[in-house]
């Protein structure tokens, strides 16, 4: 522990006002300047700038502290800021204490100014009892393997993948479709341009595929992820796909089988056999896959495909080590309620993902035909299964907006004027959120005529039946509240986005979700792709609804802080891990039962014989074994019981 | 920049020796910051330069930030000192970006004007007794002149780095500064420099400019000094702000009874700006929640053509707002007039509540202007051309596959360049041109071999 004399620097923050304008801040720095150990002890507006910065540094020097205190936000956002200062001026960077007294007393107390000031003065005092019995800790190094693994074969999972490769890490990418490519694959035109969804996959598989440092699985799922950041190990499931090679007669074979479910690929707008065939041009893989969810195993393919076809695949377990994982499982298309704007019960109303798959398919055809009946009037209801309110009862509701969709249906609405000559379009909306640039479809669309029909969020429209037609009846906020009954061919509900059913994942990763289910980054401004799991980022729909576009930004955001992790080749851990008195263990091994992360063994020490160990780069630092040890032989770095027990103390002294 | 000091700068002396670094970011704001930081991190040596003399962008002036409500100085400033002291970044403040020429792939050579301070750097403490002893006091730009700064002065108070400098073309050259400075830094006779680097690959991250409001006759901007700009506003609501409470400028008032004037510049081919700028609703929304703790009574009515909160928890937001009293009403707003005791009368159509032309009295009127694009830059590039689409943002490459890439290969865009954007947006875009850089040029590299 060091006998040299602590002497210690404190500094209270104001955090521009957060802190000052309701904490005493010259109060609490007058409370402790007299505290055992304390050299110096000041005030500042902003301690994490960089004059802040400057003035702790330069007290180090001037007045040779050995601790240091800052009493500020909390130490999730500048714990490290602060070791980093107290690191550059020389001293070891966990001789610091950060005292949290913005949430803890600013921040919760805002009401009770005095009670605030009082409780602040507690925390300093317990961060100065803790630095009195701190002792310099060295970080634990551990080598990072240079791969990274990618879940999710979708537009965002290929594009960090591409990012990383191109890098020269190493990416294994595991889809759990039997086709990579995710929903753009799925889509025909997108905005801005037009370009066709499928094709940018393409494109991108292409040049994956020239790449040697690149695995895709396909029809494969993760099993396990054991161990921690720059080293994980991940064992994975392939299913089989029971095509072997490729058949010349795939339109035979899926003639031939009896079976027909709704084709996942034109979500539901097509039905296929239980062979699914490669649902877009330059597809990966090119081989077929058999759905055995669907297959009745009545062989009858076998007699077109013989040679292709082998029913006696095997699933296979992968194992792989990876330095960081990258989630990237994307969203599910809000699916309507039966019922909800007439959806199911009419069969003129569809979603957008439906009509876009339908469009897809009816490519070069004049008129738009649906249910066998050509559509001249169409309306968009917009806002389905996004922003809606809650209803007082426990049902699950997406309060938040899915972005995307304003703008896919305003660029589907110039596709179906330039394509259907005399088409009527009726928009019932909310709010037009055509963000950015994105305004230029809003205004196009409605120089070529669409009609814009506003409705209260709590007057919803009514979807009916009236003879032939159906019927859209709303109150429109545009034209005071007139109430009108618009009759049409079609209504297509733009549908939201939700996350995926990944609860499967989730209970192997274990990744903290956020409002609404999607991943919650670490910080929604600042930390966008990073997750409180050390080594596990977040890309693309899966932290949140985005456009395509964005989800490339935001795969290759992770891609860029997945190399930060394993381009160095090696992760500093925080050294608060559990370890072992030798001369007091008595072997009791109730320590080995308890850890949750198998970080204890049995090891001999030289003088001690065999007793327990702790694996310092696996250990968290739950504190799981000191509780349970009958002879009080394990504590945690950084974290002692004399340090607790002076910090519990001084906490209760008056103040 | 002043008369005086482009006369001084066009005597420049080019330094002999060319430095090399991995890559050239343009710009100091959070892009460029965030940029750095991950291409720092994977090891790559980085020169930032930044044209103001201290870096943080538009962000760090920000009050509080949306949908967080996080202090905007509390998450930018430790992202400014870690840029500062990360040892594989190289910090140029009060520089600019001159020329640069591409010699081929991963081979860029670049001239950069380092502008005089006046002030030698690695004497200044940063102390500010120049600052006080200044008698020169002339708007100061970091406040949209809602207050003054001396002719000496440092940026603010979490500058980055803390280092004074002098607005030559305001001294009088009374020699205050050079007689209280400590250390003796003052230098009168200091000399503009050209520094030539050459770097492997380039990120640029210039950002946007504020839509000038005063173009947009009918909102008198400049004309009634109770009709203030939303940057304006966010100042007046920081921590660092310079009447330390909320007034309207005319006479000190405290506002009761304040309107937001959105897509003011935006969405309007009248003033040659048919975009959206994607941000003006939420920043809107969250001053008018900020406003609602600063003035507990003060009734506050937004003015809008759609809400446009479109990002994660925007919409929560949102309706947070609605929730707490805003008022909001669909409508946009034809005329501002004065009356004559300073308030502020607003003509508008009642959209949602039968579509009648309304007049409202306000105390204080925010104009919530819009971002437009920042193209300068685009000057510097000699012998290859970067693209600009038709509304002055850099054109991307591809959008749908790699939407931070450029006509020229190796040189990349980071946040506002190609468009609006909120932070959130701008941090993830920074980040994936740290990664396409790193690939850029890690294929190069092995290509070269």
């Amino acid at each position: 522990m060091g006998n040299e004399e602590r002497r210690i620097g404190v500094y209270v923050c104001w955090c521009g006002g957060n802190i000052s304008d309701v904490v005493n801040v010259e109060k609490v720095v007058e409370a402790i300047k007299n505290e055992a150990g304390v050299v110096v002890a000041r005030h500042f507006m902003f301690m994490c700038s960089e004059a802040g910065q400057k003035m702790i540094i330069d007290d180090i020097k001037k007045y040779k502290l050995n601790a240091v205190v800052v009493a500020s936000c909390s130490p999730k956002l500048h714990e490290l800021t602060f070791r980093n200062v107290v690191a550059r001026a020389g001293l070891n960077p966990y001789m610091y204490y950060h005292a949290n007294i913005r949430e803890q007393s600013s921040w919760a107390h805002s009401n009770d100014p005095e009670e605030a000031t009082r409780k602040a003065i507690r925390h300093v005092r317990m961060a100065i009892a803790y630095l009195r019995h701190a002792e310099p800790l060295e970080k634990i190094r551990v080598s990072a393997t240079p791969s990274v693994l990618i879940i999710g074969g979708g537009i965002s999972g290929l594009k960090a993948a591409l990012d990383l490769s191109r890098m020269g890490i190493n990416v294994y990418v595991v889809e759990k479709q039997p086709f990579i490519g995710g929903h753009l694959a799925k889509i025909g035109s997108i905005y801005p341009y037009g370009r066709k969804g499928w094709e940018v996959v393409s494109t991108l598989v292409k040049e994956l595929r020239k790449r040697d440092n690149v695995v895709i699985y396909t029809n494969a799922e993760v099993e396990s992820v054991k161990g921690f950041i720059g080293n994980f190990e991940v064992s994975i499931r392939v299913k089989p796909r029971y095509f072997k090679r490729m058949c010349k007669r795939l339109d035979e074979v899926t003639k031939v089988c009896p079976i027909r479910v709704p084709d996942e690929y034109s979500y539901g707008v097509k039905k296929r056999s239980a062979i699914i065939l490669p649902p877009y041009p330059g597809a990966y893989p090119e081989l077929p896959a058999i759905d055995m969810n669907s297959c009745t195993k009545c062989m009858k393919c076998l007699e077109v495909c013989k040679d292709s076809i082998d029913f006696s695949q095997e699933e296979q377990i992968i194992k792989l080590k990876v330095g960081s994982i990258i989630t990237a499982t994307g969203f599910k298309p809000y699916r309507p309620k039966e019922g909800e704007f007439g959806y199911k019960v009419y069969g003129e109303v569809i979603t957008l993902p439906e009509l876009l798959s339908i469009l897809k398919q009816s490519d070069s055809k004049d008129r738009l035909v649906i249910n066998g009946k050509e559509v001249k009037d169409l309306a968009f209801i917009y806002c389905v299964g996004s922003r809606q309110k809650p209803k007082g009862n426990n049902d699950k509701i997406n309060t938040y907006c899915s972005r995307y969709c304003c703008n896919a249906t305003m660029f589907t609405a110039i596709k179906l004027f330039e394509r259907y000559r005399g088409i009527r379009q009726y928009h019932v909306y909310r709010d037009i959120r055509t963000y950015g640039k994105n305004e230029l479809m809003y205004e196009k669309a409605c120089k070529m005529g669409a009609v814009f029909v506003k409705y209260d969020e709590n007057d919803p429209p009514k979807v009916y039946r009236n003879n032939n037609k159906l019927i859209v009846k709303v109150k429109d906020l545009l034209t005071e509240r007139e109430e009108l009954e618009i009759p049409v061919d079609l209504v297509v509900l733009v549908t939201g986005m939700e996350p995926n059913d990944n609860e499967k994942l989730n209970e192997i990763l274990k990744l903290p979700t956020g409002r609404g289910g999607f991943y919650q980054e670490v910080h929604p401004k600042l930390r966008p792709v990073e997750t409180t799991l050390a080594g596990f980022l977040i890309a693309g729909t899966a932290q949140g609804p985005k456009d395509s576009r964005e989800s490339l930004l935001s795969a290759s955001a992770a891609a860029a802080k997945a190399a930060g992790t394993v381009l160095k080749g090696f992760i500093e851990l925080e050294p608060f891990v559990a370890f072992v008195d030798p001369e007091k263990c008595e072997l009791s091994k109730t320590c080995i039962a308890e850890c949750p992360y198998g970080a204890i063994s049995v090891k001999n020490y030289e003088g001690f014989g065999k007793k327990a160990w702790v694996n310092p780069a696996l250990c968290k630092g739950c504190g799981s074994c000191v509780a349970v040890c009958p002879v009080g032989a394990i504590q945690i770095r950084g974290l002692t019981n004399k340090q607790i027990e002076d910090m519990i103390k001084t906490s209760a002294k008056e103040v | 920049m002043g008369e005086i000091l482009e006369r001084i700068l066009a005597d420049a002396v080019e330094e002999k020796e060319e430095k090399k670094y991995d890559v050239l970011i343009i710009g100091g704001g959070i892009a460029g910051e965030e940029s750095a930081l991950d291409l720092a991190e994977m090891g790559f040596k980085v020169l930032l330069v930044e044209k103001e003399p201290s870096i943080g962008g538009h962000m760090f002036l920000l009050s509080k930030v949306f949908p967080t409500l996080d202090c905007a100085s509390c998450i930018s400033t430790p992202r400014m000192a870690a840029v500062a002291h990360h040892p594989n970044i190289t910090l140029m403040t009060y520089s600019e970006v001159k020329e640069i020429e591409k010699r081929g792939e991963g081979d860029f050579r670049v001239r950069i004007l380092k502008k005089p301070r006046f002030v030698e750097e690695s004497l200044c403490t940063g102390c500010a007794q120049c600052e006080s002893a200044c008698p020169v006091i002339v708007p100061k730009e970091y406040d949209f002149g809602l207050r003054g700064r001396k002719a000496a002065y440092i940026p603010f108070d979490t500058a980055v780095p803390k280092i004074a400098v002098i607005d030559i073309d305001h001294c009088v050259f009374c020699g205050q500064c050079e007689m209280v400075c400590p250390v003796g830094a003052i230098n009168f006779l200091q000399k503009p420099k050209i520094i030539k680097v050459k770097v492997g690959a380039i990120i640029v991250a210039t950002g946007y400019k504020l839509f000038p409001i005063g173009r947009k006759k009918e909102y008198m901007y400049g004309k009634l000094a109770n009709v203030i700009t939303s940057m304006q506003m966010d100042r007046v609501l920081a921590p660092t702000r310079p009447y330390n409470s909320v007034l309207r400028p005319l006479d000190g008032k405290e506002p009761m009874n304040i309107a937001f004037v959105l897509c003011s510049g935006s969405r309007d081919r009248t003033v040659g700006n048919p975009l959206c700028s994607q941000v003006c609703c939420m920043y809107s929304i969250k001053q008018a929640q900020l406003l609602m703790g600063a003035l507990p009574l003060a009734d506050i009515t937004i003015y809008y053509m759609d809400i446009r909160a479109f990002g994660k928890g925007f919409e929560e937001f949102y309706q947070q707002a609605k929730d707490m009293g805003v008022i909001f009403i669909k409508g946009r707003i034809a005329k501002i007039e004065p009356t004559e005791n300073g308030d502020i009368v607003v003509h508008y159509e009642d959209i949602e509540n039968g579509g009648k032309l309304r007049k409202a009295v306000h105390d204080l009127v925010v104009l919530s202007v819009g971002l437009l694009p920042n193209p300068e830059i685009a000057k510097v590039f000699k012998n290859v051309k970067l693209e600009l689409d038709e509304y002055g943002w850099i054109k991307q490459k591809d959008e749908n596959i790699s939407p931070v890439e450029t006509s020229i290969p190796g040189v990349f865009t980071a946040g506002c360049i190609i468009g609006p954007k909120d932070i959130p947006d701008t941090v993830v875009e920074a980040a994936a041109a740290a990664a396409h850089v790193a690939a850029y040029l890690n294929e190069v590299r092995r290509g070269g071999e």
